[in-house]
This record gives structure tokens, C-alpha cells and sequence, in this order.
């Protein structure tokens, strides 16, 4: 899994690419809570290059959204291919994650 | 291996309602108008080509599994569902004497409360011997007996193997391996291997860490597994809200049994809360999302069900 994030307007868009499985979903979890250290707490992944979610990724990114509710910030996601949203679907948790179609929809949710 | 699936409900013994009868009977004789059904004959057909949540049920009685190893009866957990099967193995057995080995997974109600009423257990000739990791094992199961609770003691045709974590041992020719799962109170898995055939018997456990390295001792236990009867008690969403209590989901199943090359799944310990409509439903979504993890895979789901029977 390669990662690659900037970070506009207090809001940290992270560029994912490759399988979100349970061998890479340490990867992932580590890179945002090192950012939300660094006291980030808004967050857009950008799943572009994502071509599958397994339930591992599912469940980082249910948790990280959850925590990060809690303290007045969020993630959201952007850019899902079919397959992955269709993951999203048949496990539940489409609606309980915020979803966009792409990255500038899912960082100006922030301001509203 | 002979595999029959007797108890399939986790957390509390469940009966089909009146009310989800009588649904399923309206659905079937609405279907049947549809189909134009005139006469008679017709009807097994068509029944048999009902959707499986109208035609049938997944049953009501808490977690027990049958296995036939060549000569050799065990039984995987005694919750409610150890009831008939020692019926059926009175009509089966003719008064011959029964010698089986009841393997508990933990001691949660739903895994023993059927004890009790396992007719076998009121004849002293046969041999019924209680194995399970859990420290204390012949108190607790006694215990649940005592009379504040029950008004008949464990009858003397139980016999009692406590075992050590990890343990692994023979019965027979039919090897058995143990294995801590994360569970409230604890709980063990079961591989069971004979004739160069292997069985998983993995309930009532909860994968918090997702991880491949967390997953990995796990993985290893399951590895090659003919069948893997895994706990599958809620959807994701639910079983990632309900941390600590202690159960997973199809898809984490899933994902286990890929990497893990087991060849069937059958996910077990269904929800009391999920009608037979809804646990077709997690089959039909589990079975989309390996489509979409795996095309090529030879991996096969299944829901258990009582009186679901396989040979691996």
C-alpha cells in the first residue's frame, strides 16, 4: 500500500493506492494515527487506486471515523471504485461512513 | 467425515414464531397462485423451488454439531440442540450403548444447556465423555445442575477429560487439536482430523486486530481445512459496534478462510435477532463480496442450518 498526503485548508487528503486487506490495513492505521498525533482530525481518503476493501479495511476506517467523531473531526471517502462501494454496501456500512465522489465534495463537508 | 449440524443458533435457543410461520405459508401460497398450481401433484416440485428463507428454516436450537470419524461419535458443543440428537441416536443406536465425545467449546449457556436432556446421558451403559479447556470444567458443568437450577443431578454416565490450553490428543484414530479463541470468559476452537481429512470448529470469537500478523495464529489453525464451522453471529457494521462481545462476521470469515485455504465455510452461531429472510440475505452478500475478493476461489459458503449434513 503506498500512501502519499498533503494537507489543505486543516484537512488531510490521503491518496491511498493498492489492496485495503488485512495485509496492508496496519499501514494505513498507523499513518493516521500518526497524523492524528500530529493533532489532524479531518480527514479524505482518496480511494481512487483502491481496487479492493477486505473487512479489515472496513474496519479501520468504521473505527477512525468513529474516534474521530468523538473529538469534533471526521473521515470521509472519495473516489470509490464500483467494487469497493459495493463492498460498502453489502456490509452495512455505506451509510454509516460519509462517502463522496470526489475529493473536493467530500473536503468542503467539512465546512457545513 | 460425517458432519450434521443439530444446533445452529448462538446466545439463546430461538423457535420459529407463529407469526414468521404464517408469513412463510402466505408467501408460499401467493407464489403458488403466481405459478398457477392446479393440481396436487405439482406441489413438491414447486415447494422444492421455493427460495430457501419461505421453504425452510435455519432452525432454533443453540450450538451442537455431529460428527461421524469412521467409528468414532463426536459432538461439537451441547447447547439445546444435543436434545434430538440423542433422540436420534436412541432410534439409531437400538438400545445399543452409545460412546461419544462431547467437545465444549466454552461453558456459556448456549453451549450446554442442552446437557440435561440428552436422553443418553439416563442410561449408565453408555459412555458419554465431556471434554473442554475451561478451568473447572466437571464443577461448572455440574453446577448448572444443582438444585436451585435443575431438579436432576448429572447423571454417573458422563465422564469428565479437563483439558490444558492448547491441548492436543487422540480419540481413537481421530486426532484433536485445541486452540484459544478471544471470547468474554473464554473459548476454544477444534481442529479434528481423521482419514487425512480436517474440521475447524471455530465459534464464538472476535477478531478485533484485523491484521494479517494478528490473524495469523488463527490463520495457521485453520490452515487447509476441508471445513471451517465459523462463528458468523452478525453483519460487519453490527459485529464492529458490538466490540467485546465476543463474536465476528461473514466477511471476516471470509477473508480468514481465504488465506488460511480452507475449502467450505459454513458460518454458525446465527443471531436471535436475524429471521431466516435476513441470514439468506448474509449468505447471498457473503457470497457476493468472495465473488468480488476471490472470482477464481474454490472456496464454498454455507449457512448452517439443523439437519444440514456434509462428508468431507
Amino acid at each position: 500500500m503506498n500512501i502519499t498526503e498533503t494537507t489543505q485548508d486543516n484537512v488531510s487528503r490521503v491518496e491511498l493506492e493498492g489492496r485495503f486487506d488485512a495485509n496492508t490495513c496496519g499501514t494505513v492505521e498507523q499513518f493516521i494515527r500518526e497524523k492524528i498525533k500530529e493533532g489532524m482530525l479531518q480527514f479524505v481518503l482518496n480511494m481512487e487506486k483502491v481496487p479492493f476493501i477486505a473487512s479489515a479495511g472496513l474496519r479501520v476506517v468504521l473505527v477512525f471515523a468513529r474516534e474521530l467523531q468523538m473529538n469534533k473531526g471526521n473521515l470521509c471517502l472519495a473516489n470509490l471504485q464500483p467494487n469497493v462501494l459495493r463492498v460498502f454496501e453489502i456490509s452495512g456500512l455505506k451509510n454509516a461512513m460519509r462517502i463522496f465522489d470526489d475529493m473536493e465534495s467530500a473536503a468542503r463537508s467539512f465546512n457545513d | 467425515m460425517y458432519i450434521r449440524f443439530w444446533g445452529v443458533r448462538g446466545s439463546i435457543a430461538t423457535p420459529l414464531t407463529n407469526a414468521a410461520l404464517t408469513a412463510k405459508i402466505q408467501k408460499a401460497v401467493q407464489l403458488g397462485l403466481k405459478a398457477g398450481l392446479a393440481d396436487e401433484s405439482q406441489i413438491p416440485e414447486f415447494v422444492r423451488n421455493l427460495p430457501w428463507h419461505i421453504r425452510q428454516t435455519a432452525g432454533g436450537d443453540t450450538a451442537c454439531v455431529e460428527i461421524q470419524a469412521g467409528s468414532n461419535l463426536l459432538i461439537l458443543d451441547a447447547g439445546t440442540g444435543i436434545r434430538r440428537l440423542g433422540l436420534h441416536l436412541l432410534r439409531k443406536y437400538r438400545g445399543n450403548p452409545v460412546d461419544a465425545h462431547i467437545l465444549l467449546t466454552h461453558t456459556h449457556w448456549d453451549h450446554i444447556n442442552g446437557i440435561p436432556f440428552f436422553v443418553p446421558g439416563f442410561n449408565p451403559n453408555n459412555k458419554l465423555i465431556l471434554y473442554g479447556p475451561s478451568p473447572g470444567l466437571e464443577s461448572r458443568i455440574k453446577g448448572q445442575q444443582a438444585p436451585e437450577y435443575f431438579p436432576v443431578p448429572l447423571t454417573p454416565a458422563f465422564r469428565f477429560v479437563q483439558l490444558n490450553e492448547g491441548a492436543h490428543f487422540r480419540i481413537g484414530n481421530v486426532k484433536v487439536e485445541t486452540m484459544r479463541l478471544n471470547h468474554p470468559g473464554g473459548s476454544h476452537a477444534y481442529r479434528i482430523t481423521h482419514d487425512n481429512k480436517a474440521l475447524v470448529y471455530a465459534t464464538d470469537s472476535e477478531y478485533t486486530d484485523l491484521s494479517a500478523n494478528a490473524l495469523r495464529p488463527f490463520t495457521n489453525f485453520f490452515h487447509d481445512a476441508d471445513l471451517l464451522i465459523y462463528d458468523a453471529q452478525f453483519m460487519p457494521l453490527e459485529n464492529f459496534e458490538k466490540e467485546n462481545w465476543g463474536h465476528s462476521n461473514a466477511f471476516t470469515g471470509i477473508d480468514m478462510a481465504i488465506e488460511a485455504g480452507v475449502k467450505k465455510l459454513v458460518f454458525t452461531h446465527h443471531d436471535p435477532a436475524y429471521d431466516d429472510r435476513k441470514l439468506c440475505d448474509i449468505l447471498q452478500k457473503a457470497n457476493e463480496y468472495l465473488d468480488i475478493y476471490e472470482p477464481d476461489t474454490e472456496l464454498r459458503l454455507y449457512l448452517a442450518s439443523e439437519g444440514l449434513s456434509m462428508t468431507i
